[in-house]
């Protein structure tokens, strides 16, 4: 026992008073960030500059509307975001945009918008544009452009209506969610703010799994090209090495979870309150107080299961390379969930959420992903926690026996079921 | 005299290769012992199972009178042939790791590091991480690390390969004030000639079975005084072919020579002088080098015929 905290302390101490730690530490959200709410911010940020759109317009009627229409967009200093060019057929209406190539290709214009003469023609609406990746512009324009010809529509099939009652009639609906809880009462939840809270809390546990289940093998692969094992072992038997050994690099995870959480919650007070969108609320609706000691729980099953996971692949591997093949099904198992979190939070009651919430190898994320959207049955969550805890047990002291055999094995890799005689043995 | 450590029947087999095949061995507590053998022999396999590193298939290891699987290692420093160190640590701290693994408190172990530093001349390097140590003071960290704890076993498995005479001279002084101290000392090595003046008691393992074992002195014994050495100068290549010359070691200007059955020392006497000048005739019990080869037949097996079988 004592030698067992000895190693503890060890792995602890040489991987917290390092700078990678830290330096590691602090990227990691910075890089989590930037995955999730990067590609947005990007889309948005779509220049500041206006943005000029010729109009070959067969029916010669909708460059008012649609100007109208596009007025509410405007850039920070007020003017508006869409110039729209009205250019005259000359000839086709094909032959016209064909002659407007040039200026799109220099990036003289944003993109140019043919019009049929008939609008309930088949395409009767086609844009061409350099760029149509564009995908906030385009949405823009082409919700401006469904209101004029709606508008557009009245009056060909002779409705006289007001243009401000259209706009009435127009108004997009919206509507909000709300999640019933269990204890009575709902809590009012957007998709977007479920999504990136969730996505949030399993991306935290997979970057953890991963980056410390990999330095766990690393560690091991290292300890035996060195040598340093079997002097470490005529002082500590090998269950107590690989106990504190995982215990040691656990706690280290657990450590850097602890300052992500204290920083969140410091972010809580501090900047939420400043931005307090949709789907920032919905992001920290996700942060109950529950839920945080359910995300530990799962946290702590999933890392040790995963960490023992790696500690065998360590064991039995003489080399880095060795051991990469034998990683990426694991790693595969870690992506999968992570991968579908879109699919699971959308569906956390389909067949295969529940399948996978109680298949241990998964279900310390999905189980996790299922809870943040909705409130499972609680003998799912109990059996989903138990199931694991007990495979996690199991692969504990597989891995133990595994680790016995293998980490004096130079040379040789073993085969599949060699490892698991060594298991059963 | 008591059992320090005592073997019995211990069998081990990887796959179809007999590593250690029914041994039976007595270690007397207090002395130094010699477990010898070619490369290959079972030497380090007995040792690890020593250990609890590995676990025999059969038979039994007590040490100090309990099982070796009851966890003997806080009783027993280890110094194993395949040995490394933590290179990115300080050397005080691998120290004081490994002393904290005997069962010591960080602050009691680092001081004891420190003494064992002093002792082997490298007190000024505790602060230094491994890896910028030469190899030399490498070999004394590891050596520190395994007599931590003052434990009152110390298995050496091979504690001289690749040393200079430097520090083989001083890890002997060590080991000898550690005996003079009491503790049991388990030597392994295949280098006869430091196996015969340091140890006391020996066995000689070959190919997994105990080939003989005893006190060095009435091993030497059964031998009897049946070796003659020579020291000459001139061209001492027709002693080979003297009928009462059961085997030669030619060294050039010395001669080791093993006698036939009853023949009688005297005569290689008469037959050498006058051809060569003798500077130096004895007779004696045969080395420990010309036992071995005896018994085991070569100074090595070759390791790669080993792999071969296995």
């Amino acid at each position: 026992m004592h030698s067992m905290m000895m190693v503890v302390r060890r792995e602890y101490r040489e991987r917290v008073m390092k700078k990678s730690f830290w330096i590691g530490t602090a990227i990691f959200p910075v890089l989590m960030v930037a995955l999730t709410v990067g590609p947005m911010a990007l889309v948005g940020l779509s220049g500041n500059k206006p943005q000029a759109i010729a109009l070959v317009d067969g029916t010669k009627k909708l460059r008012e509307p649609l100007v109208r229409e596009l007025g509410d967009q405007k850039l920070k200093d007020g003017t508006p975001r869409y110039r729209i060019e009205d250019v005259p057929i000359a000839g086709t209406i094909d032959a016209t945009r064909a002659s407007l190539e040039g200026r799109v290709r220099s990036g003289e214009l944003f993109g140019v918008l043919t019009v049929a003469d008939d609008i309930d023609a088949e395409n009767a609406f086609n844009f061409y544009g350099k760029s149509v990746g564009d995908i906030r512009s385009i949405a823009e324009f082409q919700g401006a452009l469904r209101r004029a010809i709606i508008g557009l529509r009245f009056e060909k099939a002779n409705v006289a209506v007001d243009k401000d009652v259209v706009a009435k009639l127009m108004a997009p609906v919206e509507m909000e969610t709300f999640e019933v809880q269990r204890e009575g009462g709902s809590t009012k939840k957007g998709f977007l703010g479920v999504y990136f809270g969730t996505f949030t809390f399993v991306f935290i546990l997979f970057m953890t799994v991963l980056l410390y289940g990999i330095a766990m093998m690393r560690g091991i692969l290292e300890e035996k090209s060195s040598r340093v094992m079997e002097v470490l072992l005529g002082s500590i038997s090998p269950n107590e090495l690989m106990t504190g050994k995982i215990l040691g690099i656990g706690l280290v995870g657990l450590t850097q979870v602890a300052i992500y959480m204290v920083t969140a919650g410091a972010l809580r007070f501090f900047v939420m309150a400043k931005f307090s969108g949709a789907e920032f609320s919905g992001v920290v609706s996700t942060f109950t107080p529950a839920k945080l000691v359910l995300f530990l729980v799962y946290f702590i099953l999933g890392y040790f299961m995963y960490v023992a996971l790696f500690a065998c692949i360590g064991a039995v591997c003489n080399s880095e390379q060795e051991a990469q093949n034998l990683q990426a099904p694991v790693q595969m198992c870690l992506m999968l969930p992570m991968m579908a979190t879109i699919f699971f939070v959308g569906h956390p009651d389909s067949l295969v959420a529940v399948v996978l919430s109680l298949t241990p190898i998964f279900a310390p994320m999905v189980m996790f992903m299922r809870i943040c959207v909705q409130t499972p049955p609680a003998w799912q969550i109990a059996l989903s926690i138990l199931l694991t805890a007990a495979t996690t047990w199991i692969l504990f002291r597989a891995a133990a026996k595994v680790f016995r055999i293998g980490i004096l094995m130079y040379g040789k890799r073993p085969t599949v079921p060699e490892i698991m005689r060594w298991a059963r043995s | 005299m008591t059992t320090a450590i005592a073997i019995r029947d211990v069998v081990k087999a990887f796959g179809d290769f007999r590593a250690v095949d029914g041994v039976t061995l007595d270690i007397p507590e207090g002395e130094i012992f010699g477990l010898l053998g070619p490369n290959g022999a079972g030497k380090s396999t007995t040792i690890r199972m020593i250990m609890d590193i590995i676990r025999p298939d059969s038979g039994t290891i007590s040490v100090l009178g309990k099982p070796a699987s009851d966890n003997v290692r806080n009783h027993v420093g280890y110094l194993p042939e395949e040995r490394g160190l933590y290179r990115k640590m300080k050397v005080l701290d691998v120290l004081e790791f490994q002393g904290t693994l005997k069962g010591a408190t960080p602050r009691d172990a680092r001081k004891e590091a420190q003494v064992w530093l002093e002792r082997l001349e490298i007190a000024d390097w505790g602060m230094k991480k491994v890896e910028e140590l030469s190899k030399g003071m490498q070999q004394k960290i590891q050596f520190a690390a395994a007599v931590l704890g003052n434990p009152p076993i110390l298995i050496l498995d091979e504690p001289f390969s690749g040393m200079d005479p430097v520090n083989q001279n001083l890890f002997k002084d060590q080991i000898l004030a550690l005996h003079r101290s009491g503790t049991t000392i388990v030597f392994s090595t295949h280098q006869m000639e430091t196996a015969e003046r340091l140890c006391k008691e020996i066995a000689l393992i070959n190919k997994g079975r105990l080939v003989l074992s005893g006190p060095l002195a009435r091993v030497k014994e059964g031998f009897g005084k049946n070796s003659v050495l020579v020291e000459y100068t001139g061209d001492g290549a027709f002693l080979a072919s003297l009928p009462e010359v059961a085997r030669i070691d030619d060294y050039g200007a010395y001669s080791e020579i093993r006698l036939e059955a009853g023949a009688d020392p005297q005569g290689i006497l008469r037959a050498l002088s006058g051809r060569l000048r003798v500077t130096k005739f004895e007779i004696v019990a045969p080395t420990l080098h010309n036992i071995f080869i005896e018994k085991v037949g070569a100074p090595a097996v070759p390791a790669l015929e080993r792999v071969g079988d296995a």
